[in-house]
């Protein structure tokens, strides 16, 4: 049903191309998103397949038919943008209804899907208020309501947790991924979180420059990164990524360790260095390592709590099996 | 409690000042609208000097009430305030929208759209009922003699010649008639204000949402919908700023009058009251009050309006 297939699709503003040729397929019912830095042409190629923007070249197929000279009305895809985008002077109701009434459905129908959408986003209370007396995460509650009453093909994300606060930003992840198990319709979702991508996705795509670095599952973009760049954009905290002599023993021109992946000891280890600054989370302590000789600094993720002190010499050891190696160009070897 | 005299007491000559400059012109109105007061009389040299010997009660409010053009003034002041206000408010929200886009020559176009508000009115006046409607000489004498000229030409030609010699012959109108001169001031006075309605309409227009607009294709609104649904509720506020400015302006009209028919056919309350004025300053004073009471009518039901659209 909602499968969605780019072809050879470019993009160029004036001068600029800001997506060159790129391929990509999404299947029915998967859960894609988009994450890369900002700038990455991530929205942009969202805003293609929705329509808002035109291709310069290539095809967009969504359900095995051609849609790239298809208006974005018609072709039966849902939006949820940033800025919700919700109609000022219409109450929630309305503003869940509107879809339905520019597709000329009865009142009473309208009502009937109104109704069931506001049910299911627990927005029962406040179907009479104007978005201006909602709540952030209301809003977007909202904003999910008006695309679900269309039952789309596709829903389209466009950072849609980025003006919410964390603690919201938590509530909201886990209900878009609810959503997504009860109504196994096609979602792609543009975040530049890396965070939201691996906790909600089946297939994360990841972008730099308009350029694909690597589509798979998180754990497989996780325990496998192809190259530097998703190395370096998947995990929190960032993987430690360095070259030099260290790297030549391991014939690598660069390699890579999780901070997860990294033994702590106070007496021996294979890296010697100086703590800087310890986070202390409860469950987990990070620790930025310095004068290791190896990076400007290691973290280092432990799982507990540790009585280091800034200052203090701390050695470290890698568990051989997780370092990654790179070669000349960055591509995993 | 002494922290609040100071701050009052800075504010107090302000404050005295602007009653000063409300409150003596309206007494002195008040004063003269009760007391006989007349510029020349030679028959009663005594009213010439405002006294209150000659006080008449309210002798003066029942001559301007009785007076055969105090109804009419009314109903034409609203019926050129509401005229106006309805074309430009139309015109504006169109012009607006149409110039919104983006097209070559925009900077030039919206600056030639401006000019019209930085005419003096007067000026504008003489322009308007000489130079574009004056039957003869003006605009629309000569488009009117050419379009009979053209006709008579056609009913000479083969085929068609019957058709066009059916055509009565146009005859041009004039706007300075007892039964147009209301049609002139409003033609020119919209004119010069649509531009103030575009100005402001277009300034609302670029704070538009643009992905409310985007999430309105998406939801399959037309072009006509996405005006009905989002910018015209989007434009109710500047609207009613519009409106309401418009109407306090147009109350006052005054030179237009004058210049197109000299009140012929066409008064309003401030031209009654320069009527009156020519030598009745009693009568031309009660008009005055009368036109307080008028401006006032109309504020409080604009400002509950206006008040109404800013709340929500």
């Amino acid at each position: 049903m909602g499968r969605i297939v780019l072809k050879n699709v470019t993009k160029t503003f004036g001068e600029t191309q800001v997506i060159p040729p790129l391929d990509l397929t999404i299947e029915d019912g998967e859960f894609a998103v988009f994450v890369g830095p900002s700038g990455c042409g991530k929205s942009t190629l969202l805003r293609m397949i929705a329509g808002l923007e035109d291709l310069t070249s290539g095809a967009i197929e969504i359900e095995g038919e051609d849609a790239t000279e298809v208006p974005p009305a018609k072709r039966g895809l849902a939006m949820v943008f940033q800025s919700y985008a919700l109609y000022p002077h219409m109450s929630v109701r309305k503003n869940i209804g509107f879809p339905l009434r520019m597709a000329k459905m009865e009142q009473s129908e309208i009502d009937e899907r109104v109704e069931t959408a506001a049910k299911s986003l627990n927005l029962m209370d406040y179907l009479d208020r104007k978005p201006a007396d909602l709540s952030g995460g209301q809003r977007q509650r909202v904003a999910i309501g008006r695309a679900i009453v269309r039952e789309p093909e596709a829903f389209l994300f466009d950072e849609p947790l980025s003006n919410l606060d964390a603690a919201l930003r938590v509530g909201m992840r886990l209900e878009i991924g609810e959503l997504h198990e009860r109504l196994k319709t096609t979602m792609v979702y543009v975040t530049h979180d890396q965070v939201e991508a691996m906790t909600m996705a089946n297939k994360i795509v990841v972008l730099r420059a308009g350029v694909i670095e690597q589509v798979g599952s998180p754990l497989e973009l996780y325990h496998k990164p192809r190259n530097v760049f998703v190395a370096g954009f998947i995990g929190s905290p960032k993987m430690n990524i360095f070259s030099g002599p260290e790297a030549e023993k391991l014939d690598a021109a660069t390699i890579g360790i999780r901070p997860e992946h990294i033994g702590v000891s106070m007496t021996d280890g294979l890296w010697k260095g100086r703590v800087g600054v310890a986070e202390h989370l409860g469950s987990d302590t990070f620790i930025h390592v310095h004068d290791t000789g190896l990076a400007d600094m290691i973290t280092v993720r432990i799982t507990g709590d540790i009585a280091v002190k800034h200052g203090d010499t701390i050695y470290l050891t890698p568990q051989p099996d997780q370092i990654h190696k790179f070669d000349d160009e960055g591509l995993r070897n | 409690m002494s922290d609040r005299k100071l701050p009052r007491l800075l504010q107090t000559p302000a404050v005295l000042l602007l009653l000063v400059w409300m409150l003596i012109p309206l007494g002195m109105t008040l004063y003269f609208s009760f007391i006989r007061y007349v510029l020349n009389s030679l028959r009663r040299p005594e009213w010439t000097t405002p006294s209150f010997s000659n006080w008449r009660g309210f002798g003066n409010y029942e001559f301007v009430l009785n007076s055969k053009d105090f109804l009419f003034a009314i109903q034409n002041s609203l019926f050129i305030v509401c005229s106006i206000l309805f074309l430009t408010v139309i015109l504006g929200v169109l012009i607006a929208v149409l110039i919104n886009k983006t097209f070559p020559g925009q900077g030039i176009v919206r600056v030639l759209l401006i000019s019209p508000f930085f005419v003096m009115p007067a000026v504008n006046a003489v322009l308007w009922i000489n130079m574009i409607l004056d039957p003869v000489l003006g605009l629309q004498g000569i488009a009117v003699g050419g379009i009979n000229e053209l006709i008579d030409g056609l009913k000479d030609a083969p085929l068609v010649g019957w058709f066009f010699g059916m055509w009565p012959e146009l005859q041009p109108i004039s706007f300075r008639a007892t039964q147009t001169s209301a049609y002139a001031v409003i033609i020119m006075v919209t004119w010069q204000w649509t531009p103030f309605a575009v100005l402001i309409f277009m300034t609302s227009l670029q704070s538009e949402d643009q992905q409310q607009k985007e999430a309105a294709v998406l939801d399959g609104a037309n072009t006509w919908s996405q005006f009905r649904f989002l910018t015209l509720p989007h434009l109710a506020r500047p609207i009613a700023i519009v409106v309401m400015i418009q109407a306090i302006f147009h109350l006052s009209l005054y030179a237009e009058i004058e210049i197109v028919s000299r009140g012929n056919g066409n008064k309003n309350l401030p031209y009654l009251i320069g009527e009156f004025a020519n030598n009745n300053i009693g009568a031309a004073s009660a008009t005055g009050i009368f036109a307080v009471i008028l401006a006032n009518i109309v504020a409080i039901f604009l400002l509950r309006m206006i008040g109404k659209t800013l709340m929500e």
